[in-house]
């Protein structure tokens, strides 16, 4: 058993003398699958311009004329908004309507120019909950708009269906949409001070992890027994970092050892993440004084380390005998991956995901939905759609969640970390 | 399924009930699989996900990987699974990535099933072919061993929670309610 003082100077010399020099970039958290659905669903709302004076008088009819109306499901859209804080394109569309007023009836049409000031804009309800017209009806009850002396001005606009899931979303829609409240929680994923606390803790290390997990990679690759894909497990739980495992690609490995001709899937089993998972459960197993290899345990898992990287990591005893699975543990890897390494890591019970480069095709843990590429200050949004699973946070289907990131390489080229586009990584 | 159909399939269904009987016995998760090519039994594993402390360890993997020990990768192009429940996600997706031939299955799986249960990783797009699946032989004694095992109590779980107030319940909804949730 090695000290933990004792190993964490094995690792960090270790590192160094592989030479492994940190990737520059930082980290972007992935949306989940109902963010995506609450960032991308709208409904068509009606609005109505009233007088401030009359705007509760008017909400209190629609409420009695629209009885099943949930106002829960859209508290996240302000109800009742002045002309000033209206998105730009709805001040120019309304500005131009005149409003009736009552008590002040002009001589000629019932109109009265309101001061800008004096206007409120009423959400009133989803356009599914009545009709146009039965809704001018119910209008026409009450003052300003009584027995139809002046007609109310109706619009459609589209809003936000769900509630955002940060302040900045909230802004944004904002000035898209309608006026958002934003209370400060998220619904549809890892609430943003959740993810922000685990980014800090996470993000000067990632891209010494990654530059490993491509040097992992591109050892078995140089065999001929894989693809350029690999993995690091990390424990980041005490004060220290261990690196649990190391591990590449070995799809390409035949029963023999040897490579075996490139036919299409190779060996699934042997994906980078799955062995990085046999090879923490090998090394519980070992530290809990059970001999891994009197586990019977295929050699099609190709379980055992192969190359230098694998082998020295393998050999440090720096796990706690008593964890369960892959708990507390962290996966950084070169790709996104494939649905069922991504899969792998939710029963394994991992407590974070960092990956590289997305596989739109093949990948399992992006919710689909384009990336933010380049650094804050040219940052352009790349639409690069996915398959959509978005499996590390689906909690009410899934049994278990947990965060996960994408990194962004500062000095990234297109061909960066490039394989095959059908790669199942 | 016609009745000869019908007797070929359950056959095998109970090769794969022997194989859950054997993990629950075990203390495994009661789920256990066979494949099967040209009528012959090929490769046969039960889950063993706590002996191996390797979440990862399902039947079907295990299974494969003894097939995979002795025969080509292609061959499963040629093949057919029977497992008493649905297929996880993960399997789902290594399945089709192997280009399996179909999917027998017992009962449906609601926590993480991947052939209809929770997601549809057998039809969804993909760059690999999809396969077809037929679940719901032997559905309910595939449910039987699954809360046989649930009222035990599992040592390797994390904080294990107190299961000896659960009573083994012996009703089963009609099928409808364990359909596929889309």
């Amino acid at each position: 058993m090695v000290t933990p003082e004792a190993a964490e100077e094995a690792v960090s010399c270790s590192i160094e003398r592989l030479g492994n020099v940190p990737r520059p970039g930082r980290l972007v958290a992935l949306k989940t699958k109902d963010e995506v659905r609450a960032a991308l669903e709208t409904f068509e709302a009606y609005i109505v311009g009233v007088s401030a004076k009359f705007a509760g008088a008017i909400l209190n009819v629609i409420r009695e004329s629209l009885p099943d109306l949930k106002t829960a499901e859209f508290q996240h859209l302000r109800r009742v908004v002045s002309f000033e804080y209206l998105p730009q394109h709805l001040q120019t569309r309304f500005g131009i309507i005149r409003y009736p007023e009552s008590d002040i009836r002009d001589e000629t049409d019932g109109f009265t120019a309101l001061t800008r000031a004096e206007i409120r804009y009423l959400l009133v309800s989803p356009i599914t909950a009545i009709s146009q017209s039965g809704l001018i009806e119910v209008l026409a009850k009450k003052p300003p708009f009584l027995d139809a002396s002046a007609l109310p001005a109706v619009f459609t606009i589209p809003v936000p269906a769900l509630a955002p899931t940060s302040a900045e979303q909230a802004a944004q829609w904002t000035r898209d949409f309608w006026p958002i409240s934003y209370k400060n929680t998220n619904p549809y994923g890892p609430h943003p001070s959740l993810v922000a606390r685990n980014t800090a803790d996470i993000e000067e290390g990632a891209g010494t992890y990654l530059a490993l997990a491509e040097a992992a990679g591109e050892q078995i690759s140089e065999l001929s027994l894989g693809e350029k894909v690999g993995c690091v497990i990390v424990d980041k739980t005490g004060g220290d970092e261990q690196i649990i495992a190391v591990t590449g690609d070995c799809r390409w490995q035949s029963r023999n050892g040897g490579p075996m001709k490139k036919e299409e899937p190779g060996n699934v089993m042997a994906h980078a993440v799955q062995r990085g998972i046999a090879m923490v459960a090998k090394k519980r197993l070992r530290v809990a004084g059970t001999n891994p290899e009197s586990i019977s345990s295929s050699k099609v898992f190709c379980d055992s380390p192969l190359t230098d990287h694998e082998k020295h990591f393998y050999s440090l005893d720096n796990i706690p005998p008593n964890g369960y699975l892959c708990s507390e543990l962290d996966i950084y890897i070169t790709h996104e991956p494939c649905v069922m390494c991504s899969m792998a890591i939710l029963h394994s019970r991992f407590r974070r995901c960092v990956f590289s480069r997305r596989m739109p095709l093949t990948g399992g843990m992006t919710a689909g939905v384009g990336s933010v590429q380049g650094d804050g200050s040219t940052a352009v949004v790349r639409n690069v759609s996915g398959l959509g699973h978005g499996i590390f946070w689906r909690p009410s289907e899934l049994n278990w969640k947990f965060l996960a990131w994408e990194w962004i390489d500062t000095d990234r080229l297109d061909t960066y970390l490039e394989v095959k586009d059908t790669l199942q990584a | 399924m016609d009745e000869e159909e019908k007797v070929y399939h359950e056959r095998f269904m109970r090769e794969a009930i022997n194989m859950a009987e054997l993990a629950l016995a075990s203390d495994e998760t009661p789920v256990g699989c066979v494949f099967v090519k040209d009528g012959e039994i090929i490769g046969r594993a039960m889950n063993e996900t706590n002996r191996t402390l390797n979440g990862t360890r399902h039947c079907e993997f295990i299974a494969l990987s003894q097939i995979l020990s002795t025969h080509p990768i292609s061959i499963l192009r040629e093949t057919d699974l029977y497992v008493t429940v649905e297929p996880c996600v993960m399997c789902a997706s290594a399945l089709r990535q192997y280009g399996i031939r179909a999917v027998y299955f017992g009962c449906w799986n609601d926590r993480f099933g991947g052939t209809g249960g929770v997601l549809n990783i057998h039809s969804d797009p993909s760059v690999d072919k999809p396969y077809p699946v037929y679940g719901g032989i032997f559905r309910e004694e595939a449910i039987m061993l699954l809360r046989k095992f649930y009222v035990q109590e599992n040592e390797k779980a994390p904080k294990p929670t107190q299961k000896k107030t659960r009573e083994l319940k012996t009703d089963i909804l009609p099928l409808d309610i364990h359909s596929p949730k889309s």
